[in-house]
């Protein structure tokens, strides 16, 4: 089987496309995160967070109502996986044994017989999720300073390094922004977590590689083919690329859908970023961080010869 | 063609196969021992594990093991309380200066996310710049005097924090061990905090107990009863007179919330347990500290002494503030009965040192009350009948034989040099953990047979080699993990399988570009050469950037995540070395006639 054998696609002419395409999704996930807030879960909020086990289905909204006042703040309450657990999570000072004795005489009181059982604890003090916070926060910003000086020093050239780390910021920034908007109506916790972090370094490992390969080979066609124009270069080194690209980002995609149907509710959130991810990084590589290459260099052309 | 070195890579492959078998041996004899195990009876198993102990424990240790996510457990974090220590070394030089630059050291640390010492030492400076911090931490033992630079006091301190949370480690390891708990880990993590995690442990209020308690035993005398009286006194005046503040919502007089009659002369009051805390706010406040005299603390009663209406009330006894003797005398305890009640309570014996002491303080205390203090509650002050000269002394009011044992265990592996704080903790019950066991083995399953089967199709005889190369390369994964002492979790399974996507990538890209060179006209063991060849500084450059983001990861991660960085490593590291040499001599192998034919699709 092949596919895109010898492909001749005008990637670059399609940057206008691309960029509104990539500029309207940047954009919604701009104005999402900044209206709705970053939706943080337990580990960078900070609380207390149960999942329990019934064994007869129960319904979230009666249970949220319920336990308000008891607890003396509405609870984030949501299915997981199945209509038998739930995935609650309070802000709370009290001592986690004592919140969790509260919840279970609550739920003997509004279920009687349906007998249930503590899954899952986590509580996370507010200055270790602080800590947590700070810590996600700079492994994003190193790991994109990392990938900028490798780049720039593999590919000699700032803006191969630019355009790679814009492609990045991308893909991590729409993620973000799918899961600020999904956060009330996704039948699956699309808190922002510490896996969540893995999840979107993992997206810049993977969409790095992409771009990467067809760095490469924009290197090599450079010194084959000395007298092509820049634009005309980066289009063939992506054609060339393509049937690399699209066959990983099969693969991968394979292997991350994967994983968010059999992998389980606790890893429902970041296969899902996964999944998001390898599709926009796939997109990224092949639309936008060539394109921004190929503006960024005529840029540094144009400044030099003025 | 057969200049090429492939005995070399053969070698390797042989070497790293060996190696990767070896370390992954113990983990499959240790699966099939645990069958075994839960294939007998109960009696059956008890006397096969005492008979083989050294074989199972061998197993145990260098098999594989499960993160905490998958086998259930408790995972906490605990952080020493370095304010307090600080606070504590300057013993009796402390004062009220002290304690408002440790408070405001401790808001700027808890700001700016620094060091708590470092903090502490700007903070003394910037309130006067030539103030000497020796004056508090004077000492002949630490050799610390009077003209002690402020910087070798801030190194001291930091000193005494490693100490200190190096002790802790110890008392801990010690006190989870005569818990009882198969695995536990106790690791350092920054400069004050420690992680615990302990593997199928479900009664996690009991352990939380277990690692938090201080246990400062303290033996205090009582004052006298003229003395508890005219305090009383003062202070009923000074409520009866008091005007309260209508709008606030707190209580402010004392004498609503708690009653100044004792049950007998040394008790102070009571209070219902939920107004302990008002209780406590009101002493506090500075017009009722003066009533009070310097050498009197209140304390409570450990348990409530009566109900009303249900509801415990709890005395407040009044002791010396001076401690007359501390748990550290203490060279053995276990749990004993009260011949009269059958409640249970904690018998202890003192080394030679604390038996004179004792012997001195009950000599000169006959017909006196002294007060066991155990982490600021007393737990009861009976009356001194007789000198006692053996050291002996116990512990009643104690609600449980388990709370007797618990605290038997912390009192012998010894106070803690100060307070831990839970500041992380989770636990995954053993039901979830094998619900994701399961999920992550499925996902494996599928993940692999789905990109199998996807890569012969597309590549025919090289995908089926690229498959081959993907299985070992698992199994490298494993026995990476199993060399390294890691811990498989659940992000590391996601792990695993993300690896199966994105390992292909190196074959992909050294397959498609054998057939563009075969495109391009030349032989296929040309093509096959310039194939990998042209390929392989795009498969670097790609795997070394990705490598970075693990390492990045697994250093600012914590707990599963790490695990997730450690399998996406040695993915890397596995995939690399499978897709490029292994692929590359099962190739040469197929391609060793000039007639032979490999279909890449």
């Amino acid at each position: 089987m092949r596919w895109f054998e010898s492909p001749n696609f005008d990637f670059i002419k399609a940057h206008n496309i691309a960029y509104f395409f990539s500029g309207t999704l940047i954009v919604a996930s701009i104005v999402a995160i900044l209206t709705m807030g970053l939706n943080y879960g337990i580990d960078f909020k900070g609380g207390q967070e149960f999942v329990f086990e019934f064994q007869e289905p129960v319904d979230v909204v009666e249970i949220r109502s319920e336990l308000t006042e008891p607890l003396g703040s509405v609870p984030e309450i949501k299915l997981f996986g199945s209509d038998r657990e739930i995935l609650l999570r309070i802000d709370t000072e009290e001592d986690i044994t004592a919140t969790r004795e509260l919840l279970l005489a609550n739920f003997a009181i509004l279920y009687p017989g349906n007998e249930v059982s503590v899954q899952k604890t986590d509580l996370v003090g507010p200055r270790f999720a602080e800590d947590l916070r700070r810590g996600a926060m700079y492994s994003i910003i190193f790991a994109l300073a990392v990938v900028f000086i490798y780049i720039f020093i593999r590919f000699k050239g700032w803006y191969f390094s630019a355009g790679a780390i814009a492609a990045l910021a991308h893909d991590v920034l729409i993620v973000l922004g799918v899961f600020t908007i999904m956060a009330e109506i996704a039948p699956f916790d699309v808190s922002i977590d510490q896996a969540l972090i893995a999840a979107f370094l993992t997206i810049v490992g993977y969409s790095l590689n992409d771009t990467v390969v067809v760095f490469d080979r924009i290197r090599e066609n450079s010194i084959i083919y000395k007298t092509m124009n820049f634009t005309d270069m980066i289009n063939k080194s992506l054609n060339d690329t393509l049937s690399r690209t699209v066959v990983t980002s099969v693969t991968t995609l394979f292997v991350v859908t994967v994983l968010f149907i059999f992998g389980g509710e606790v890893l429902k959130g970041f296969a899902f970023a996964l999944v998001l991810g390898v599709i926009l990084g796939t997109y990224s590589s092949l639309f936008v961080a060539s394109a921004l290459v190929v503006e960024l260099q005529k840029r540094a052309i144009k400044a030099k010869t003025k | 063609m057969k200049k090429q070195n492939n005995g070399f890579k053969l070698g390797m492959i042989a070497l790293f196969l060996g190696l990767t078998l070896y370390y992954l041996f113990p983990t499959l004899q240790w699966n099939l021992e645990q069958r075994h195990m839960e294939s007998l009876t109960e009696t059956e198993r008890v006397q096969y594990e005492t008979e083989n102990i050294a074989k199972i424990q061998r197993l145990r240790e260098r098999s594989l093991s499960l993160g905490l996510d998958l086998q259930g457990g408790m995972y906490v974090t605990l952080e020493v309380g370095t304010p307090q220590l600080v606070l504590e070394l300057s013993g009796d030089f402390a004062d009220d200066y002290l304690e408002d630059v440790i408070r405001v050291a401790r808001e700027n640390y808890l700001e700016n996310r620094t060091d708590f010492i470092d903090e502490f030492v700007a903070e003394f400076e910037r309130r006067d710049s030539d103030a000497m911090l020796s004056r508090y931490y004077r000492s002949d033992a630490q050799n610390i005097t009077r003209t002690s630079t402020n910087a070798e006091i801030s190194a001291f301190l930091k000193n005494q924090r490693t100490n200190a949370v190096e002790r802790a480690m110890e008392i801990i390891r010690s006190r989870i061990d005569r818990f009882g708990v198969t695995e536990p880990s106790i690791l350092q993590q920054g400069n004050s905090r420690i992680v615990v995690e302990l593997p199928g442990v479900d009664d996690e209020e009991r352990v939380r107990d277990l690692l938090r308690g201080t246990a400062r035993l303290e033996f205090r005398l009582t004052p006298e009863s003229d003395e508890i009286n005219s305090a009383k006194q003062a202070i009923a005046d000074f409520f009866s007179e008091l005007e309260t503040d209508e709008e606030s919502e707190e209580v402010q007089n004392l004498l609503e919330i708690f009653d100044l009659r004792g049950t007998n002369q040394y008790s102070f009051g009571y209070a219902a347990g939920r107004d302990t805390a008002a209780v406590n706010r009101i002493l506090r406040t500075e017009d009722v500290q003066r009533l009070i005299p310097r050498n009197m603390t209140l304390l409570w009663g450990a348990t409530s002494f009566a109900q009303d209406n249900g509801i415990p009330l709890y005395e407040m006894i009044a002791v010396r503030s001076q401690i007359e003797l501390t748990g550290d005398v203490i060279s053995e305890a276990r749990v004993a009965f009260d011949p009269t009640t059958n409640r249970p309570e904690v018998s202890m014996t003192m080394d030679s040192d604390g038996a004179r002491r004792w012997s001195r303080i009950t000599g000169a205390n006959i017909g006196r009350p002294v007060a066991i203090v155990l982490d600021g509650y007393v737990y009861s002050y009976p009356t001194v009948r007789s000198q006692i000269n053996n050291g002996r002394s116990s512990i009643s009011g104690i609600g449980g034989v388990q709370e007797a044992e618990d605290l038997v265990n912390i009192l012998l592996s010894g106070a803690l040099p100060a307070p831990l704080e839970i500041i992380e903790e989770r636990t995954v019950g053993a039901s979830l953990g094998e619900a994701s066991i399961r999920a992550g083995l499925y996902s494996i399953i599928f993940g692999l047979s789905v990109v199998a089967i996807f890569m012969i199709v597309y590549y025919r005889t090289g995908g089926g080699i690229a498959d081959l190369a993907l299985l070992l390369n698992i199994i490298f994964i494993l026995g990476i993990l199993a060399g390294f002492q890691a811990t498989l979790t659940l992000p590391g399974i996601a792990g695993i399988v993300l690896t199966i996507g994105m390992a292909v990538d190196a074959n992909v890209l050294i397959f498609d570009r054998i057939r563009e060179e075969m495109r391009g006209g030349k032989t296929l063991r040309a093509a096959i050469d310039n194939g990998y060849a042209n390929a392989m500084s795009a498969i670097i450059d790609a795997n070394v950037t990705t490598f970075f983001v693990a390492v990045i990861l697994y250093s600012f991660g914590v707990g599963p995540i790490k695990g997730f960085a450690v399998t996406l490593m040695a993915g890397i590291v596995a995939s690399l070395f499978s897709a490029i040499v292994i692929t590359r001599v099962i190739i040469d192998y197929l391609t060793r006639e000039k007639t032979s034919v490999v279909s890449f699709g």
